[in-house]
C-alpha cells in the first residue's frame, strides 16, 4: 500500500496518502474518469442512443405530424416493397457510395503521401488541404454553387473555350450525382489526408531504411512496408468514409443546399428521402421504419467489412 | 496489484436480449405519450399566444417587420390577450423543421402562416381553428370572390388571406435593346416565347427562365401553364392530369431547357427571384410574382424592366396563379377563440384603421394586391396602382387569375416528379403525365380529408 512506503518524517505527504472518506486512490482516479466521461456519455444517451431506440418504436405507428399515433404493426415496412422512390434513392446513394468512397479513398492517401515528408512550407499545404474541412457543409454548398453557376460560373469560363460553356453541373441529371461525389471529396480529403497521415506516423522509419539497403525501389516500399501496415487504417478510413456517404452531413446538407434532390431526383438520396416522407408527408413513422432499415443496411454492410476482415485485425496475417 | 474499483459485470446476451426487448416494451408503450408531454391544453384561454412568422421581428427591421412588429404592439395595446411574435427566417419555416416538430409535440404556435399548398395538410391534422365566429359578415363580404372558399372547408373559413400575389413574366428592356428587339415583339405564345429566347441567349445570357429548383413553388409556378390549355390537376374527384393540357404544359417547360435557351439552375434564391436573375443580366425574361416589384425598387432602382401576361399556347386562354400567405390558428392552442379575434382583427377589420393597416401591408412595405375590395379602393386612391408594373398586375394579369390550388402533398409530388422529368430529364410528356395521374388516383381512392381543389 502507498501509505505504509511514505516516510513518517513527512507529515504532509503522509497526510496526503491518508484515504478520504474511505476511498482509495484508485477508486477516486476511477471516478474522476467517470466524471470525464459523464458528460459526453449523458448527452449520447440522450440525443443518440434514446433518440435510436424511440425511433425504433415509431416506425410501428402510424405518425400524421399533429401528435396522433396509431399502432399499425408491421405496414410501415410492408409499404417499402412497393414504394419506387424510395428504391430510387437507394439507388443514388448506392452509386454515390460506390464512386465517393473510393474516390475520397484515394485522393486523400495520395495528399497524405505528398505531405508526409517535411519541406518548406509544409504546414501550410497540409491547412490548405484540411481547410475545406472546417467550413460549414451548408457554405461549401453555397460556394460551390457559385462556382458552377450555369453559363457565367468560374467553371463555365473556363471550360467555355472547349465549347463547354454550357455545360450545367447541378442542373443536368448525368452530371449532378457525380459533381455532387467530387465537392464531397473536395470537403472530406483534408479529414481523411490526416487520418492517413497519423496511420502514416507509425510506420517505423527502420524497415523502410532497411528495405531500401535491400535494394526495394520507392514502388516495392510502398507495396511491401507501407501498403501493408497501413491496413488498419484503411479499414477505418473505408468504413468511416461509407457511413458517413449513407448517413453522414455531407449526404443530406449539401444535397439540400446544392439541389434539393433534383435535378429530376438525380441526387435524391435516402436520407433526403426520408427527410421529405417526415417533414413534407408527415409520415413519421414511415420516416421512422425508413431510418431503421438504412441503419440495419449499415450495420450488415459494416459486420461483413468485419467479417472478410476479421475484425479489422491485420496484423494477424 | 490494486483491486478494480468497479468490477466490470459480465454481458451475457440473454441479458443484452433482455435490456434490448424491455427497451423496446417501454419505447412501443411510451411513444404515443410524448405527444401528450407538454402538449397545449386546446380550447384553453391563456394570456398570451404566440405567433410564428417569417417577416418579424427580423434582424434587419425592415418594413415589412416593422409592420409585424407594430400590428402586434397595437392589438397588446388594446387586449388582455397579448400576442408574441417569434420570426423563423424564411428558409426554415417553409422548407425546415420547425414547425412540423412542434406540431407534432403538441407545441404548435397559436397563430402561424400558412400557403394555399399547405391548407389541407393542417386542416386534415384536425389544428386548424374556424375563424368564422370572429369574423363579421361585412368583413366576409369585403374579400374578393374565391379567396375565402380557397381556406375554406363547408363553408367555414379556416384562414384569411394575407395578399394576392400573381404571377407574370418580367423582361429585361436593355437585354431586348442589346438583342435588336423591341416591344412589338415581346412574346405571347409560347412558340414566341421560345423564338425570341433565342435571339435573347447569348453567352453570358438567357432568353428566359423558369424556376428549375423542385418544390412547391416550382408547382405553384407551372399551373398557369396547364390553365391556359384549360387542364386541372384534378376534376370531380378524380385525377385529370392525363390531358393534352398538362402534356403540352410539361412539353413547353421542356422545350426551353432542350432548344438552350432557359437555364438549368437559377441564381440567388432560385426562379422567383428577379434581382438576382433578370437584375443581374442572367436572364432576358423571366416567369416570377409580384412580389419583385418591391424587391426591384429596393435592390435594383435604376434597372429598367417591364412585365407581361404570361405567354399562353396557340388556341389557349391567359391564366396565371393567386398566391399569397395567410394568418391561420391553431385549434389546440393555448387560446384559439382570442387568436381567431387577433386574426379578424388585424386582416379583416373593415374600419379606417383596419383598412390602412392592410393598404400598407399591401402597397406600402411590400407590393401584392389586396384581397379585399375596401383595401383595393383605399389603395386606388392613393395612385398605388396608377402606372407601371402594378397597373398591369391589376388591370391585365390579376383579372385572369385562379387561386392557388390547395393540393396535399401526395397530389403535389407525382406533379413535380412529372415537371422535374420533363423539364430537366427529356422524359416524354405523355408518359410522365399518365404516371402522375395512375398516382393521383390510387392516392385519391383512399383519401378521406377535406375536397381538393
Amino acid at each position: 500500500m502507498v501509505t505504509t512506503t511514505v516516510p513518517p518524517s513527512k507529515p504532509a505527504v503522509k497526510a496526503r496518502a491518508k484515504p478520504k472518506a474511505g476511498m482509495t486512490r484508485k477508486r477516486r482516479e476511477a471516478l474522476a474518469a467517470y466524471a470525464f466521461l459523464a458528460p459526453d456519455t449523458i448527452g449520447l444517451l440522450i440525443f443518440v442512443a434514446i433518440p435510436m431506440v424511440l425511433a425504433f418504436g415509431v416506425a410501428f405507428f402510424k405518425v400524421d405530424g399533429f401528435g396522433n399515433y396509431q399502432y399499425v404493426g408491421l405496414a410501415n415496412y410492408k409499404l417499402m416493397a412497393g414504394d419506387d422512390q424510395l428504391w430510387a434513392s437507394l439507388k443514388v446513394t448506392g452509386i454515390y457510395v460506390v464512386t465517393f468512397v473510393p474516390l475520397a479513398f484515394v485522393v486523400s492517401f495520395a495528399l497524405a503521401m505528398l505531405v508526409r515528408n517535411h519541406f518548406k512550407g509544409i504546414g501550410w499545404v497540409r491547412s490548405a488541404f484540411f481547410l475545406p474541412n472546417v467550413v460549414s457543409l451548408v457554405v461549401v454548398g453555397l460556394i460551390w454553387q457559385f462556382l458552377l453557376v450555369d453559363k457565367r460560373g468560374a467553371l463555365s469560363k473556363i471550360l467555355a473555350p472547349f465549347g463547354l460553356g454550357d455545360v450545367s453541373f447541378l442542373g443536368t441529371p448525368s452530371l449532378a450525382l457525380g459533381t455532387y461525389v467530387v465537392i464531397s471529396v473536395w470537403f472530406l480529403m483534408g479529414y481523411q489526408m490526416l487520418v492517413f497521415l497519423a496511420g502514416l506516423k507509425d510506420v517505423p522509419k527502420e524497415l523502410e531504411d532497411a528495405a531500401q539497403i535491400d535494394g526495394a525501389g520507392s514502388w516495392q516500399r510502398f507495396r511491401y512496408v507501407i501498403w501493408p501496415l497501413l491496413r488498419p487504417t484503411s479499414f477505418f478510413v473505408v468504413v468511416n468514409s461509407t457511413i458517413g456517404a449513407v448517413t453522414g452531413l455531407q449526404a443530406f446538407d449539401l444535397v439540400f443546399v446544392l439541389t434539393k434532390g433534383g435535378p429530376a431526383r438525380a441526387t435524391s438520396t435516402v436520407v433526403l428521402y426520408i427527410y421529405e416522407q417526415a417533414f413534407t408527408f408527415n409520415n413519421m413513422g414511415y420516416a421512422a421504419a425508413l431510418t431503421t432499415v438504412v441503419v440495419a443496411i449499415l450495420v450488415i454492410c459494416t459486420g461483413l467489412m468485419f467479417g472478410v476482415t476479421r475484425g479489422g485485425r491485420f496484423d494477424e496475417d | 496489484m490494486a483491486a478494480t474499483p468497479f468490477p466490470a459485470r459480465q454481458l451475457s446476451r440473454r441479458s443484452v436480449l433482455r435490456g434490448g426487448l424491455g427497451a423496446f416494451a417501454a419505447t412501443a408503450a411510451g411513444v404515443p405519450l410524448l405527444s401528450a408531454c407538454g402538449g397545449n391544453d386546446s380550447g384553453g384561454n391563456a394570456k398570451e399566444m404566440s405567433f410564428w412568422n417569417f417577416y418579424g421581428p427580423s434582424d434587419d427591421q425592415g418594413p415589412q417587420s416593422k409592420w409585424f412588429v407594430d400590428t402586434v404592439a397595437e392589438w397588446n395595446k388594446n387586449n388582455d390577450v397579448k400576442v408574441k411574435l417569434r420570426y423563423i427566417p424564411g428558409k426554415d419555416y417553409l422548407n425546415g423543421t420547425t414547425l412540423q416538430t412542434a406540431f407534432q409535440s403538441g407545441q404548435g404556435p397559436d397563430i402561424f402562416l400558412i400557403s394555399p399548398g399547405d391548407f389541407l395538410r393542417y386542416y386534415n391534422g384536425g389544428v386548424l381553428q374556424d375563424l368564422g365566429s370572429a369574423l363579421p359578415d361585412e368583413s366576409k363580404k369585403d374579400y374578393l370572390p374565391g379567396l375565402l372558399e380557397a381556406r375554406s372547408v363547408d363553408g367555414k373559413v379556416y384562414g384569411l388571406p394575407m395578399e394576392i400575389e400573381p404571377l407574370a413574366m418580367y423582361y429585361s428592356e436593355a437585354a431586348f435593346e442589346s438583342a435588336g428587339l423591341s416591344e412589338a415583339d415581346l412574346p405571347k405564345t409560347w412558340d414566341q416565347t421560345i423564338a425570341v429566347a433565342q435571339k435573347l441567349t447569348n453567352s453570358k445570357r438567357y432568353g428566359v427562365m423558369f424556376e428549375t429548383l423542385p418544390g412547391y413553388y416550382q408547382n405553384f409556378t407551372w399551373y398557369p401553364f396547364m390553365w391556359q390549355g384549360d387542364g386541372n390537376a384534378i376534376k370531380d374527384g378524380k385525377s385529370a392530369f392525363d390531358s393534352p393540357a398538362a402534356v403540352q404544359a410539361l412539353k413547353f417547360w421542356g422545350d426551353t431547357i432542350k432548344n438552350k435557351v432557359a437555364p438549368r439552375k437559377a441564381l440567388g434564391d432560385g426562379g422567383g427571384d428577379v434581382v438576382s436573375n433578370l437584375g443581374s443580366g442572367a436572364a432576358a425574361m423571366q416567369q416570377s410574382g409580384i412580389w419583385a416589384v418591391a424587391d426591384m425598387r429596393t435592390k435594383a432602382k435604376t434597372f429598367k424592366y417591364g412585365i407581361i401576361p404570361l405567354p399562353t399556347p396557340d388556341g389557349g386562354s391567359a391564366a396565371t396563379d393567386l398566391g399569397g400567405w395567410a394568418f391561420v390558428a391553431n385549434s389546440k392552442g393555448k387560446n384559439p377563440e382570442a387568436a381567431a379575434k387577433f386574426i379578424a382583427w388585424a386582416l379583416g377589420s373593415t374600419d379606417a384603421a383596419g383598412v390602412e393597416r392592410q393598404r400598407q401591408w399591401n402597397t406600402v412595405v411590400k407590393t401584392n394586391l389586396p384581397p379585399r375590395k375596401s383595401v383595393q379602393e383605399a389603395a386606388d386612391a392613393k395612385g398605388a396602382f396608377a402606372d407601371g408594373a402594378l397597373k398591369k398586375f391589376v388591370s391585365q394579369i390579376a383579372p385572369t387569375g385562379k387561386p392557388e390550388p390547395r393540393f396535399p402533398p401526395e397530389v403535389y409530388q407525382p406533379i413535380a416528379d412529372a415537371i422535374q422529368a420533363c423539364q430537366l430529364n427529356a422524359a416524354d410528356p405523355a408518359k410522365a403525365a399518365a404516371d402522375a395521374a395512375e398516382k393521383i388516383d390510387t392516392f385519391l381512392k383512399t383519401y378521406q380529408g377535406a375536397p381538393i381543389s
